[in-house]
Parts: C-alpha cells; structure tokens; sequence
C-alpha cells in the first residue's frame, strides 16, 4: 500500500449525515445550550424569590407608609421615612451603639485572634486541642452563649462577680447598668468569634511559604521586624477578609440583644437589626424598619463592594 | 469493526484552525496510529472522532453512518486515557461494569461480561479494589478492560502508554500489539513517540500543524519520506540536511546511519557516486552499540551514526560520505521530496518488507 | 542559668494554654453543673464549683415547661428539609458553573457570591411581607423555602467539581452516561468530603438559628427549639437558672458531639468560608 485512499474516492458517504442520529440535530444543540441554564434555574429561582426580588422590595417599601398589620394599605410617602429615621432620637442612639459595638468588637476581637494565632500556630497536638477549644463557642447556638453569659454576668449569684469578689473587687452590674451593658454585649461577641478568627489566621499564617522566614533568619532579621515586614504584609489578604466579614457579622446582631437585654437599659444597647426588629414586627413602623433597613443594606453593600474589589485586583496581580 | 474515515475534517478554536480540513480512511482493522510533535492536532482528531469534540467543519464517518451529530457514548467507540480517567470513587469492577450499565444491561449479564475481560486483562483477583489501592500497570489494565468490555467497533487511545516506566511501557506495547491481533478491532493510536507509532501501527499518519504530512506503513515512512518534515522526524537522530552542491532551490538530506565516518589521513577514494565533506569532531553520545558523532563540517554540521568500535578522537579531524543514493533530494519552497541523488528510486524494492 | 530559664519559660506556656483553655471550657462545665443544681445551691455564695446532688429532675423541668418534644421534631425537620434542598439545588448549579461555558456564566456566578456576602437580616421584612402574601407564615415551609438556595454550598461545590480531571468526565461519557448521570454518580461521590463539610456547616447553622424563627413564627406547633429554650427564661418571677441550663444543654448537646466526632471537618467548613 503505497498511499490510502482519500476520502473522497468513498461512494456514497457524503449523504448519509443528515439522518444520522436519531434526533434532529439542531434539537440536539438548542438542548446542549439550554442545559447549564436548566442547572442553575432552582437556585437561581430561589436566589430571585427570596434574595434579590426582597432586596428591590426592601427599597420600594422604605418610601412607603405600612405596617404589618395591614398589608392591603400602603401609602406613597417619598423620602419621609427617611427623614422620620434621621430626626429619630432612639435611631441616632442606635446608630452610635452599632458605630461602637462594631469598632470594639472588630478591634478587639482581631487584635486578640492575631495574637493568639501567632502562639497557637504550632504543630504540636496540645495547640491543635486548644485551637479546636477556642473555636468551640462558635459552633453553639447564640442562644445557649446568650443565657450562658447572662447567668454568668447575674448581679446577685453570678460567676462573674463572685471571682471578683474573691479577689476583694466591688461586683459589677454587668446587663443592668446602661454604662457596662453595651461592654458586656461586646466581650460576649468577643468570646464567641475570637475562635473563628483565630482559626482563619492560622490557616493565612501557614499559607506563607516557610523559607521567607528561613531567608529572614539567615538575615538575622529581629522577630518584630519579621512580624511587622514579612508576617503582616503576606497576611494582609486574610486581615481584609476578617476585617469585611466581621464588620458585616457586626452589623447583623441580634440574637444577644433579644435575649440578654432587648435593646435596654434606656436604649443602650440597641443596634441596627434589633431596632429594624422593633419597628417593623412590635411597633408596626413598616416604614421605619424599611428604610432602617436600606440603610444597613447600604452599608453592607460598600463592604461587599470593597471586598469584590480587592479580591479582583488580588487576582489580577497574582 | 468498521473503517472510520475523515473528509475535510476542521477543527477551529477561538478563530484558529488547529485541525485543517483532514482527508483520511482508516481502513478496518488497522492499527492506526496518529503522530506528530505536540500541538500537530492529533489528539483534536482523535477527540473528534470520540466525539468530545465537535467538528467545525467536515464529516466523519464511522462504519458508514456520520457521527458528526452523535453524542460520544452512541458512537460505538471506546477511548483510553493518557492519565487512565477512572473513576477514582468505583471499585475495578463498577469502573468496567459503567458502561455496560448505562446501556441497560442486565445485572447478570454485567457480570459475566466484566468477569470474562478481568480474566483476558489478569484482574479477576482486583475486582474489589479502588483506582487508588492498583499499580500504574495495573490501572491501564482496568482502562483497556472498560473499553473492551463494551466490544466497541473502535478503539481509541491518546498517549495510553506515556504515564508507565520505561520497562513496563515496552511489556504493554508488545501487549497491545497482539491484543490488536486477537480482537481484529480498528485501533485509532495518538503518540507523539515516532518509537511507538513505528513498532505498534501498521499505518502511520504523520502530522504537523493540523495537517497530514504524509500517511504510510512505517518501512516506507522511513524509506521514503514525502517530504522534509517527515524525513526530520521519522528516524532517530533526525536526518541530516545540507545544502546541495550547485542548485540553490534544493536541500539534500541523508539518515545518519547510512553515513560513513573516514579518518582525515585515509583520503576517500574520489568517485562520483559519493557525497564527501570534511571536518572536525565536536562531539560525542555512545548510546552502547552505537556511537553518534557530532561533526563539524565544511557544508555544515552533521550527525553520523557509526559502531561503538570505531572510536574517533573528539576533534579528530575526520571525512564524512554518503553513497548518492542514500540522499535524498528536496524542493528548498515546497519542502516536498524530489528524489534521490543518483536518480535511483530505491522504493518499489524496499517497500516490499512491511507489513 | 539559660537552662532554668527555658524550662520556667515552657511551664509560663503551660500554664497560658491551660488559662486559655480555660476561658472557653469553663462557662461550658460551668453551665453543666449549673443544670444540675438545686436552686438553693444556684443561689449559694460562694458557687459550689460541682453540685452536691445531682438533680436530673431539671432536665425535666426544662422538658416539660413547653412542647420541646414538637420543638425539637421540628428543628430536626427544618434543618434536615433545608440540608436535602439546598443539596438538591447546588449540585446540578455548581456542576454548570465548573463545567460549562455559557454566556452570562461570570455574572451569574457574580450573583451567587453578593448573595454569599449579604446576610438575610437585612432583608427579612420583604421575605415576611411575601410569604405572609402566600399564606405560608407561621408555617414550616417559611423556615425551609428562603434558606432552599445555598450560595456557600453552590462555592464550596463548584470548587470540588472544578477539581475533577475532565478525562474521568470524557470516559464517562463514552461510557455512555448522560450529564444528569455524570453528576450524580461520577461527580458527587467524588465531591463527598466537601458534601460532608458543607452538611454539617448548614446543619449546624440552622439547627442554631433563632432569628428566623423568631420572625415567622408565633405559635407552639411550628418553632424550634432554639426559641422554645429562650422563651425559658421568661418562665416566672424568679430566674431559674438551673433549668434554664439544663434546658440549653439539650440544644447544645448535639452540637457538642457532632463536633467531637467530626472535629477536622467542622473547622475546615468554617474556616472554608474564607477562600
């Protein structure tokens, strides 16, 4: 055989295509590109339904007059709401309460992370063990951790205060007095999140390669300096993402306020979602809660933006 | 069993052509084998006619029906994977059984079928293992038994063999050659090693750029190349290309083994049916029977293939000629194959010795 | 000297860890022993640190003060029916988004991760204005159907299946094996670790919640149990808190020994939220 012969020399096999398969071919295709969209159509439904359809809803809703009483009656009121919300004593209160809570838990709780993360990030079992029971609260319902402290921080029999007075300090009156309530809520926010946070460090701590740190030994580099040029800079990704993720969880509290203090004493620790809480299913403030919750969306709406945008300008440098 | 045949056969991705407009019969029962250095389109070809690719232009055909419309699992073909691709969470027995269940075939029957090709493959005794429990060797066995199994009309590989070591590479070529015998199927082969594609195919198809160089059993592919590519890159080391001597549109190519390696003292006995150079040694590789010797030349650097024995001295000087008729001749712009110095076409005689 | 000073310096560890330990351990056994007490022991001062008498009738207190038989069945339903839902929509999502190319693919994909990021209580009052539209509130099906889409479980599954060589995929399909087939017995069983993390994560989650129910639901016959616990509290006068105790136990216990038998894989769905 000194060459095949080429195709064409074939009789008959140019006609034979058309009815090859069983289905029409174009069938055939039109079904090939509607299947990812068929994929995704239940999530993507419920997504619609009870995710961004809501979130138009939750706009059109803040320049209404309602309440949940009476669905049937709703009213056009413009900006109204809005500026019934600024002139609202309680909300400016509520406003300053998150803008602290925020601030004190975000703070504290990283800087704590941080810190235990650099001690903890070690191979031994012991760390593993300790690692695991730090990050145990985070697992338990808010409810269990809610009850829990507030039986701790009890005035009267409370753990909190009988170690301190063991040790010869005045007892505290934790919940009930405007002045320590909003700080108890923060340590109990703490107590609960420092786990996870930790547990995020140590997986940014180890997704450094370990020879930067080998070349900066043979550079003979002081451990601060090591911390503060190589150690932060490298995890600065992961502080981002704790930074977006807990101002967000911050914002969202609610289940410690409704258990533990319902927004009291005298206000003092009221925050955004309680309050949109409130004024939407006790007061029947549809209004109020609506535009209340506008604003929250916003404000969790340039976080989320802020964190779109590094993460793509992280994966475009990479 | 069927012939599987290619007509303008096109393959475009994102405006680039990386298969252009093939014309091939693969006649049945052949061992075909497709090779070509990597990014020729020989595994796009291969894909297409598995059907995991679909074709931008042209048909195929397999057996007589076009199957350019046919998802791959209707198209009667089996396929083995460079990388195995089994199912990493199915025992050996549920990977090989797959097919035959999404066929709807009965539980019984599955299970003498798949018991009959463990047994042919040797891995009646691994019937329960995972993917991840076998060997490499092992592996490709369950690979091979999960297209046999299904008694395709064709058989495709894609580089089945580069994953093995060396040793156990050579075992399963010589396996997968009388396999070929034994069941008679149509073997459709991608390699991008000329060793492979000249021991196992009984056809060879050439290719480079997504076209076809040149198709051939391996005795003439080698014998007789059509053209410059084929002649560099069947045959190992590659051919050597010189000028030619007084025609500027032509270049002159001769093998290495057919060259003869002359100490400079010993003048060649001038004769026109020779082709002289001489030069310097540069280097060396002694491959064990044969030496290759690297030489500089006055028309230019050529490698010579020569017995271990004669054990030049590197930068020895040294003259190299080529009997005529072991040169081949081709067109400098066309880059096809003229013929040979000498004028003599040796193929008609050489050819005789395939098969 | 150095020698002393590396082992004092190894004890101040110990004693660190065994602190820190202590802060997060401590409130737990310190509820468990609480649960236990009498209500004059509660009330003792100073705290005995283990009760005297081991006072199992709490529990029952706890039990009894409310229908937590009905409770408990329905947090079992509610976050059983959302795992199995929100399992049966990311699957065959997250399989489009790792395997196909289709026009609108980033986009969507972008959908999915704003609804990652934005948490439902900024949205939950339209949700309840449109499930009280369909009658649904104070129902289970208000507790299911808004969680039935999971934007985590579709990220965390579309990473596993990406991780699939699509050789195994073409071998299926020569194999014979529709799409709806590969997925389901090629692509899931090899994604069932990731499944595993995901199930616990949604699991515990809204075995936890108690916003959402708190919202949609106002009678007995349809909360769970986390809002059965907190109503405890409210009970009388006087706080008991041994009951009170004894009664989050039962929320907490489960979740206590799922995360001791499946420890490596709850961290790593949580701290999987990260990438």
């Amino acid at each position: 055989m000194r060459k095949a012969a080429t195709a064409h020399e074939l009789p008959g096999t140019g006609q034979v295509q058309a009815k090859a398969a069983g289905m029409p071919v174009a069938w055939l295709e039109l079904a090939t590109r509607l299947r990812p969209y068929l994929y995704l159509a239940p999530a993507m439904i419920c997504f619609l339904l009870f995710f961004f359809y809501p979130i138009g809803s939750i706009i059109y809703l803040s320049f209404l007059d309602w309440s949940l009483i009476n669905l049937e009656e709703m009213e056009w009121v413009g900006l109204q709401n809005y500026r019934d919300l600024l002139a609202d004593q309680d909300f400016r209160q509520v406003l300053g309460n998150t803008a602290v809570f925020t601030v004190a838990t975000v703070g504290i709780g990283l800087t704590l992370s941080f810190l235990l993360a650099l001690w903890l990030n070690k191979k031994a079992k012991v760390y593993g063990i300790i690692q695991a029971t730090v990050f145990s609260p985070h697992i338990i319902s808010l409810v269990s951790v809610s009850m829990l402290w507030m039986w701790l921080m009890d005035p009267q029999f409370g753990l909190l205060n009988a170690a301190l007075e063991a040790v010869g300090l005045p007892g505290y009156t934790w919940l009930a007095d405007p002045k320590s309530s909003l700080l108890s809520l923060i340590i109990v926010s703490i107590w609960k999140g420092v786990g996870y946070n930790t547990l995020i460090f140590i997986a940014g701590l180890q997704s450094i390669p370990g020879d930067i740190y080998e070349a900066a030994a043979l550079d003979q580099s002081p451990w601060w300096r090591t911390l503060v040029r190589i150690t932060i800079p490298m995890l600065s990704p992961t502080i981002f993402f704790l930074l977006i993720i807990n101002t967000i969880s911050s914002f969202q509290v609610f289940d410690t306020i409704a258990i533990m203090t319902q927004g009291g004493p005298i206000n003092s620790t009221n925050m955004l979602v309680y309050y949109i809480y409130e004024q939407g299913m006790d007061f029947y403030n549809g209004g109020l809660a609506a535009s209340a919750s506008v604003i929250l969306l916003i404000l969790v709406g340039i976080l989320t933006a802020l964190h779109f945008l590094f993460m793509s300008r992280r994966v475009h440098y990479r | 069993m069927a012939r599987v045949v290619l007509q303008g056969v096109t393959k475009t991705f994102q405006n680039q052509k990386v298969v252009k407009g093939l014309d091939l019969v693969i006649p049945d029962g052949s061992f075909t084998v497709l090779v070509g250095p990597s990014g020729c389109g020989k595994s796009t070809t291969l894909r297409m006619i598995a059907g995991l690719e679909t074709v931008s232009d042209g048909n195929i055909l397999i057996g007589d029906q076009a199957v350019n419309a046919l998802p791959p699992g209707k198209r009667d073909v089996a396929m083995v994977f460079q990388n195995y691709a089994l199912y990493p969470t199915m025992n050996v027995f549920d990977n090989i059984a797959y097919g035959l269940r999404n066929r709807g075939i009965s539980k019984k029957d599955c299970k003498l079928l798949v018991e009959e090709i463990a047994e042919i493959v040797g891995l009646s005794d691994y019937l329960k293992r995972k993917p991840s429990q076998l060997s490499g060797g092992q592996r490709q066995r369950v690979a091979l038994a999960r297209a046999m199994v299904k008694k395709p009309k064709v058989f495709l590989m894609d580089e089945p063999l580069s994953n093995l070591d060396a040793k156990l590479r050579n075992q399963m070529r010589v396996e997968l050659t009388s396999l070929h015998k034994q069941l008679g199927t149509t073997f459709i082969y991608v390699t991008h090693d000329q060793v492979e594609a000249m021991t196992m195919g009984d056809q060879i198809v050439v290719m480079s750029e997504g076209q076809i160089m040149q198709v051939a059993a391996p005795m003439d592919l080698y014998q007789e190349p059509e053209n410059l590519f084929v002649a560099q890159f069947i045959g190992s080391p590659a051919m050597n290309i010189v000028s030619a001597e007084g025609r500027s549109d032509q270049l002159w190519g001769f093998r290495p083994e057919k060259a003869l390696l002359l100490p400079a003292s010993v003048s060649p006995v001038p004769a026109d049916d020779r082709w002289v150079a001489k030069g310097q040694v540069v280097s060396r590789e002694i491959l064990g029977s044969d030496t290759l010797f690297h030489v500089e030349t006055e028309k230019g650097r050529v490698i010579v293939k020569a017995d271990t024995e004669e054990a030049r001295l590197l930068g020895g000087a040294v003259t190299v000629t080529v009997a005529k008729p072991h040169m081949y001749v081709f067109d400098r712009a066309s880059k096809k194959r003229v013929g040979r110095l000498g004028g003599r076409e040796q193929a008609a005689t050489l050819a005789g010795g395939v098969s | 000297m150095k020698r002393v000073g590396a082992i004092s310096l190894k004890t101040a560890e110990w004693i660190g860890l065994l602190v820190v330990a202590l802060l997060f351990v401590f409130p737990f056994l310190w509820m468990a022993s609480t649960a236990f007490k009498t209500m004059p022991e509660v009330r003792q001062f100073p705290p005995s640190l283990l009760p005297e008498s081991w006072e199992w009738s709490n529990f029952v207190r706890a039990w009894e003060s409310g229908p937590f038989l009905m409770y408990t069945v329905n947090s079992i339903v509610v976050a059983v029916g959302i795992l199995v839902l929100q399992f049966l929509t990311a699957v065959p999502a997250a399989y489009a988004f790792a395997r196909y190319r289709f026009p609108g693919r980033s986009l969507l994909f972008g959908l999915v991760l704003v609804v990652l990021m934005i948490p439902g209580q900024v949205i939950f009052l339209p949700i309840y204005v449109q499930l009280s539209g369909w009658g649904l509130v104070n129902t289970l099906w208000s507790l299911i159907i808004p969680y039935a889409a999971s934007a985590f479980g579709i990220f965390l599954l579309r990473q596993a299946f990406m991780q699939v060589p699509d050789e195994v995929i073409e071998a299926a399909r020569l194999d014979n094996a529709s799409e709806w087939r590969i997925m389901w017995t090629i692509m899931v069983p090899m994604a069932k670790p990731v499944l595993v993390t995901f199930g616990l994560f949604s699991f515990i989650y809204h075995w936890n919640d108690y916003f959402w129910p708190l919202i949609m639901t106002n009678s007995d016959e349809v909360r769970t149990l986390p809002i059965g616990i907190s109503s405890l509290h409210m009970s009388d006068g006087g706080t008991l808190w041994n009951v009170m105790m004894a009664g989050n136990m039962i929320l907490i216990l489960p979740i206590l020994v799922i995360f001791f038998v499946a420890q490596r894989h709850i961290i790593k769905a949580f701290v999987y939220q990260s990438k």
